[in-house]
């Protein structure tokens, strides 16, 4: 899942970034309101961790902007004001969830994990794809009752994979949802990564769930 | 506490006894007379028909007893006694039997009236008659008689003292009744005429933080008490303009604290997530030990504001060497300055040498001097100078100039050139600490834009 962060106050933009890649997530971060908003329109971020007192433009003009444009990114609040009306208008004006500074860490992750869930229509944190097994909060992987072991960017594969599950992705779209700018990744990555994923999820069972749609692109689920 | 309601039904209740008081006497007094008056005219009519049953008889005197019931009677009777000059009794009253009336005094003719003691104990009044005698069938025109008689007439005065007495009680039941009654209306009145101060009170009650921006309506207030409100209204409304503001700053102080704490929370909670080297931990506990700095950096200013704002701070006056003083200031500077290509030229005479408090003026020059560093463009230039008779100081910068709109606001407190600069030591107050301290300094803090598009702030000392 890929996410953008627009924060200012760049020692928490540093280690919020840090802890979003560390729990699996791919980051872009902006300093100010107006790369954020281009960042924000230029790319399909799975969600959007705003900032509101932001130079050149504040994240509620973002937000703002960003909605009246149709975007329906997930959008979640951080913000150091804490008072009502605030909390009222960040989330009136489109936001998902309104997070007010100082908040846990932990709080932060689960709360982004609920925004992406429901952007993927997913009900809760274990999604089954016939036999496999993908818990979101652990990022642990099932097959058949075994745990798989997975590296981080195949976890991040499997996980966007099985959030759009039964339908066919394209790799440019994999691209955009698993690897940010930092990443630079090479041409055939995306055909390697699936590769590697197909060894430790399909090998050693009769029915396969990645699938290969020759021309198009990849897709997880039971078998047509 | 005495109520004005209390004082002034008091008052009124007051006022009206004492002129029921001096209408009761006013009006037992003049009674009184009246009836005195009254029992003279009569007692006069009585003793002139006694005086004139003395008659003069050829040298003789005689009296010719008529009937006089009010003198026969035998309850409460009248009195009568009339002698003849030489001192001989002529005649006494039935009532009288063989005792005699005093003699009232005086020889002359006029009538004496007086109080006494009638025979039988009673209080009476009595009068005093001295006429000629009459004379029998005298033509009209003839001489009157040279012989003259005394009457001295005595009746009780229990009828006139009845009548008073009766009046009188008439008087206080009245005076009563006419008392209690106003002094009830008057409470009334009192109390009614004072309820729209109740109600202001009463709306004064209901006002709480929130509503105190709201005004006591005066229309239809009595104009005895509309001024009282109207100024109450001033009061109020200065009154939330400075609950606004200090909600304002205490709504950007917690932003301001928030952010940064945010960050340590932050950076302290990933850290300790997972396993690391020695090295990536170290890092993090240098993140937060930059970050406690910087939210001491800022607590220290916010209490040293508060400080100034409450006047607890003793100013010192010493030499201060400007020059060392602006060096030592930059030193922790220099090294963003250098990632930022920013010059410094102190342009100020090496014995330059100024009466002040040097710590208050470290204050300033630093956050003057904090403030360039972080506004100026990159590649720009910072140049101090001063020692002058009327300048203290200049710290000029190369710009960007200041927004027109901000100029005036620009020692606000969290007033920032950038909407969003959050931390460290320009956390938005710098600037208000400038002016803060300059104040206590005794100097004038000034902003400007140069005509070069540059940036200068300016400390002087009023002429």
């Amino acid at each position: 899942m890929r996410v953008l962060l627009i924060e200012d106050f760049e020692p928490l933009a540093r280690s919020l970034a840090q802890g979003l890649r560390e729990a699996g997530y791919a980051v872009d971060t902006s300093a100010d309101g107006e790369e954020g908003l281009a960042l924000a329109e230029g790319n399909p971020y799975d969600a959007i961790l705003l900032d509101v007192m932001l130079p050149k433009l504040d994240g509620f003009a973002v937000l703002r902007r960003l909605r009246a444009r149709g975007a329906t990114t997930a959008v979640l609040v951080l913000s150091a004001r804490d008072q009502l009306p605030d909390r009222v208008a960040g989330l009136d004006l489109g936001a998902d969830d309104y997070l007010v500074k100082p908040f846990a860490f932990e709080e932060l992750l689960a709360r982004l994990r609920a925004v992406i869930r429901r952007r993927y229509l997913a009900p809760s944190n274990l999604v089954c794809v016939a036999d496999l097994e993908i818990d979101l909060a652990a990022r642990a992987v099932r097959r058949a009752g075994r745990p798989i072991a997975l590296s981080a960017l195949e976890y991040a594969l499997l996980e966007y994979l099985a959030m759009r599950r039964d339908q066919v992705v394209t790799r440019g779209e994999i691209r955009e949802h698993v690897y940010d700018f930092a990443a630079e990744p090479a041409s055939n990555v995306v055909d390697v990564y699936v590769g590697y994923l197909r060894k430790k999820v399909d090998e050693g069972h009769d029915s396969r769930l990645i699938h290969t749609h020759r021309g198009l692109g990849y897709s997880l689920g039971t078998p047509p | 506490m005495r109520s004005l309601g209390f004082r002034l039904t008091a008052a009124v209740v007051l006022v009206l006894a004492g002129v029921l008081a001096a209408f009761a006497v006013v009006t037992h007094l003049v009674l009184e007379r009246a009836l005195v008056r009254q029992l003279d005219l009569r007692l006069a009519g009585s003793a002139a028909a006694i005086a004139g049953m003395a008659e003069d008889e050829a040298g003789g005197a005689e009296f010719e007893a008529e009937s006089l019931p009010e003198f026969e009677r035998a309850a409460r009777p009248g009195y009568f006694q009339a002698w003849l000059d030489d001192g001989r009794v002529l005649a006494r009253s039935p009532s009288l039997g063989a005792c005699d009336l005093p003699r009232l005094g005086g020889a002359g003719s006029a009538p004496v009236h007086a109080d006494l003691r009638l025979p039988d104990g009673r209080p009476g009044r009595a009068i005093q008659l001295r006429q000629a005698l009459r004379i029998e069938d005298a033509p009209p025109g003839a001489p009157p008689s040279k012989r003259f008689v005394t009457v001295v007439a005595a009746v009780g005065t229990e009828d006139a003292r009845e009548t008073l007495a009766a009046v009188s009680r008439w008087l206080w039941l009245l005076g009563a009744t006419a008392f209690a009654t106003a002094a009830g209306a008057t409470l009334v009145v009192v109390r009614r005429g004072l309820r729209p101060a109740r109600a202001v009170a009463a709306q004064l009650d209901a006002l709480d933080a929130a509503g105190i921006g709201n005004p006591i309506p005066t229309a239809g207030l009595p104009t005895e008490i509309a001024p009282i409100v109207s100024k109450l209204n001033e009061l109020l409304a200065r009154l939330a303009a400075s609950f606004a503001r200090e909600r304002r700053f205490t709504a950007d102080v917690s932003h301001e604290l928030r952010t940064p704490l945010s960050a340590l929370r932050t950076t302290l909670e990933v850290a300790a997530a997972q396993d690391r080297p020695a090295t990536a931990y170290r890092a993090a506990l240098a993140d937060a030990t930059a970050l406690a700095v910087q939210m001491q950096a800022l607590v220290g200013n916010l209490l040293l504001l508060a400080r100034l704002d409450a006047r607890q701070i003793p100013v010192a006056a010493e030499a201060v060497d400007l020059r060392r003083l602006v060096e030592d200031c930059w030193r922790p500077f220099a090294a963003e300055a250098g990632e930022r290509r920013l010059r410094l030229t102190i342009q100020l005479p090496a014995d330059c040498a100024v009466v002040s408090d040097p710590e208050k003026l470290r204050i300033v020059v630093t956050n003057l001097l904090a403030n360039a560093t972080a506004y100026t463009a990159p590649g720009g230039s910072i140049t101090v100078r001063g020692g002058s008779a009327e300048t203290l100081l200049e710290v000029a910068d190369s710009g960007p100039p200041i927004p027109e709109d901000l100029l005036p606001r620009i020692f606000d407190r969290f007033s920032r050139g950038d909407a969003a600069r959050s931390g460290g030591v320009h956390c938005g107050i710098g600037l208000a600490l400038v002016r803060g301290v300059c104040a206590l300094l005794g100097l004038d803090a000034s902003a400007a834009n140069t005509p070069d598009g540059g940036v200068r702030f300016r400390l002087t000392r009023p002429a």
